[in-house]
C-alpha cells in the first residue's frame, strides 16, 4: 500500500488543477448558495482534497444582488459591526446594504463559512462576485455550476 | 543525609534532555530548565497526536470518499451502505487511494453501490 496521496502546491498544473465555475445567483437561496460555493472554494468536493492546501477551484457569483431571502429578511437582517467606541455599534439592514454595496452579502455569506485561517481567506480570494449578469472572466472559459 | 549533587549521572540526564531539544525555538532550546519543560509537553503532545493521526487520517479518507462518491451523483452514506451491502471488503484507506488514482475503478465500484441502491 501507497501512502495517503498528499496534494502539492508545485504539482498543480500536473496531477491537479484549478478550475473556473460560474454560478447565477438569481433567486438562489443565499445560505444555501453560500454554502456550496464555500465548499467548491475549499476543494472539498474533489477526492483530491487535502487540508493544509488550497486545491479548490474558482467561483464567479453573478446577479448576487438578487439572491433570494425567506421571511421578512430584506428588513430584519442586520449586517453588524463594531468601531470599537462605546456605543460604536453600527447595523445596517440587507435591504439597505445591497443597495449600497451589492456584492457584500454573497461575499460576507461565503467568508463567514469559510475556515477562519490564513488558508481560509487565501480561498476567499479565489471567490469573485458581480452584481449585473456579466463578468470579466471570459478568458478563463468558466464552467456553469449547477447547483 | 548528604545532599545529592550527581555529578556524572546529573550531567548525564542534562543531556539527555538537551539532546531532545536540540532545535527547539530560542531558550528552549538552549537552556536546560526551561528545555525540560519544552520536552516534557513536547513529548507528551506527540504521544496523543500519535493516537490523533489515526482519526485525522480515517476523515481526512472519508471527505475523499465523500467527494468521489458526489461525483457520480451518491452521497457518502449511500456509496458506502451499497458496497456494505455487496460485501465489498474494502476499507477507507483503500477507497480513498483508488478514488485519487484510479477513477476507473472507483466509476465500477460507484455503479455495483448504485446497483444496490435501486434494489431498495
Amino acid at each position: 500500500m501507497q501512502r495517503t496521496y498528499v496534494a502539492k502546491n508545485e504539482e498543480r498544473g500536473k496531477t491537479w488543477n484549478r478550475n473556473w465555475y460560474v454560478v447565477n445567483a438569481d433567486g438562489k437561496p443565499l445560505g444555501r448558495l453560500a454554502s456550496e460555493i464555500a465548499v467548491v472554494l475549499q476543494g472539498k468536493h474533489k477526492p483530491i482534497y487535502t487540508p493544509h492546501v488550497d486545491t479548490g477551484d474558482y467561483v464567479i457569483v453573478i446577479n448576487a444582488d438578487k439572491v433570494a431571502l425567506s421571511g421578512d429578511k430584506w428588513e430584519q437582517k442586520m449586517y453588524q459591526r463594531h468601531t470599537g467606541y462605546i456605543g460604536g455599534l453600527k447595523e445596517i439592514p440587507y435591504g439597505k446594504l445591497i443597495k449600497r454595496r451589492p456584492t457584500l452579502p454573497v461575499r460576507e455569506a461565503v467568508r463567514r463559512m469559510l475556515p477562519k485561517t490564513k488558508l481560509g481567506r487565501r480561498m476567499l480570494r479565489k471567490l469573485k462576485v458581480y452584481a449585473g449578469p456579466t463578468h470579466p472572466h471570459i478568458a478563463q472559459q468558466p464552467v456553469d455550476l449547477s447547483l | 543525609m548528604p545532599r545529592a549533587r550527581g555529578g556524572n549521572k546529573r550531567l548525564q540526564s542534562r543531556r539527555k534532555i538537551m539532546r531532545i531539544a536540540k532545535g527547539f525555538k530560542g531558550k528552549r532550546g538552549t537552556s536546560h530548565r526551561i528545555a525540560k519543560q519544552a520536552v516534557m509537553k513536547a513529548l507528551r503532545n506527540s504521544y496523543i497526536d500519535r493516537r490523533r493521526k489515526k482519526r485525522d487520517f480515517r476523515r481526512l479518507w472519508i471527505t475523499r470518499i465523500g467527494a468521489a462518491a458526489r461525483q457520480h451523483d451518491m452521497s457518502y452514506s449511500e456509496f458506502i451502505g451499497g458496497l456494505e451491502r455487496r460485501n465489498i471488503g474494502l476499507n477507507r484507506k483503500m477507497l480513498a487511494d483508488i478514488a485519487v488514482r484510479d477513477e476507473k475503478t472507483f466509476a465500477t465500484l460507484a455503479k455495483m453501490a448504485k446497483e444496490e441502491a435501486v434494489k431498495e
